[in-house]
């Protein structure tokens, strides 16, 4: 089945019925043309109205997404359950005990008095021992 | 706070700008849908009021959908305003319909009062117009009653696809969306309508 216009015929047919119909609508009466007008008017007046609200309603929206980020930051606990910024400190010591200067030299060919760290470490452990003469 | 403190200067204006912007564009927004809405009004307006027979139905049916389409498809892109327009505009036809479908239902278990609540017509609006008209005016408007009335016996997707096709001129594709069918089917449609208006209207197509 062709659905194209097949004829000169049906060409011709299309072309009358379709400038009819147009010339009908230009030739809408005043009382009909001013209905239509009003009618058009009204459904700008509804688009005009919405459109503040639409905008406030993409605000709040953001603003509570916004809200509801921030309290996710703040109340959210971390895994590792201590603050970064605590772990990030402590190696942050560590490094400088070992840079300084009287730090405890681990070269094993240096002459360190190893009993007298053995013994501030008991005496850090219990406190009751004697301090032994250093040297011995 | 502080954020807010010590904002430069220039961000009130640029503030200020983003509002006139939005006011700007919806402006346009509301300039383009006034100008489609003029542009489709009148066939819009035919094309109901050949569907229904009824003048004020018609009326009324054009303004819902234009209140439709403002209401809820103004954001959409220009493109797809008028497939949606008509749409729209099919569905509230439809709905006239029914409404005068399911009344006459029951009017017809109520006949004493079918008389009185039956929407008299107008007899001034259809009283002949017996002002004097020059032979080729009166012609084409029997003609075009003649084409009127062979559109509104049509079924209603041939009478949809004919109007929006020949009569609002949107393409294939466009009358597919305002229908929501295949494109197959509007050529189908209008292929049938085509024959079945030819074969109407054939005694005044001389």
């Amino acid at each position: 089945m062709s659905h194209e216009p097949a004829s000169e015929g049906e060409r011709e047919f299309e072309h009358r019925t379709r400038t009819l119909l147009l010339e009908s609508a230009d030739g809408l009466s005043g009382a009909q043309r001013s209905r239509l007008t009003r009618a058009r008017h009204a459904a700008l007046a509804a688009h005009r109205d919405r459109a503040p609200l639409r905008a406030r309603g993409w605000m709040g929206a953001g603003a509570a997404a916004a809200a509801v980020l921030v309290a996710l930051l703040v109340l959210v606990p971390h895994p590792g359950g201590a603050p970064v910024t605590a772990v990030a400190g402590g190696a942050v010591d560590d490094l400088e005990l070992l840079a300084e200067g009287d730090a405890v030299p681990l070269n094993e060919d240096q002459d360190v008095d190893y009993d007298f760290y053995e013994w501030a470490a008991n005496e850090a452990g219990t406190g009751t021992e004697a301090a032994p003469s250093v040297g011995s | 706070m502080l954020v807010f403190a010590t904002l430069p200067a220039g961000s009130a204006d640029l503030s200020r700008s983003g509002k006139s912007h939005l006011r700007d564009s919806t402006k346009d927004g509301a300039r383009a849908l006034e100008a489609f809405l003029a542009g489709v009004e009148r066939k819009a307006f035919r094309i109901a009021q050949i569907a229904l027979r009824h003048e004020a139905d018609a009326l009324d049916v054009v303004q819902d959908s234009m209140l439709q389409l403002a209401h809820r498809y103004a954001d959409k892109p220009e493109a797809e305003w008028k497939p949606l327009f008509y749409r729209i505009l099919e569905n509230r036809i439809r709905d006239v319909q029914r409404r005068r479908m399911v009344r006459n239902r029951v009017m017809a278990w109520m006949p004493w009062r079918a008389d009185d609540e039956e929407e008299q017509p107008d007899l001034i609006e259809q009283a002949a117009d017996l002002s004097p008209q020059p032979p080729a005016q009166l012609e084409s408007a029997e003609i075009l009653q003649a084409l009127e009335r062979a559109l509104a016996d049509l079924p209603a997707r041939q009478r949809q696809a004919f109007l929006l096709r020949n009569f609002e001129g949107l393409d294939v594709a466009e009358t597919a969306a305002a229908m929501q069918c295949s494109q197959g089917s509007v050529k189908t449609h209008y292929f049938r309508a085509l024959q079945a208006l030819r074969v109407s209207l054939g005694e005044f197509w001389k």
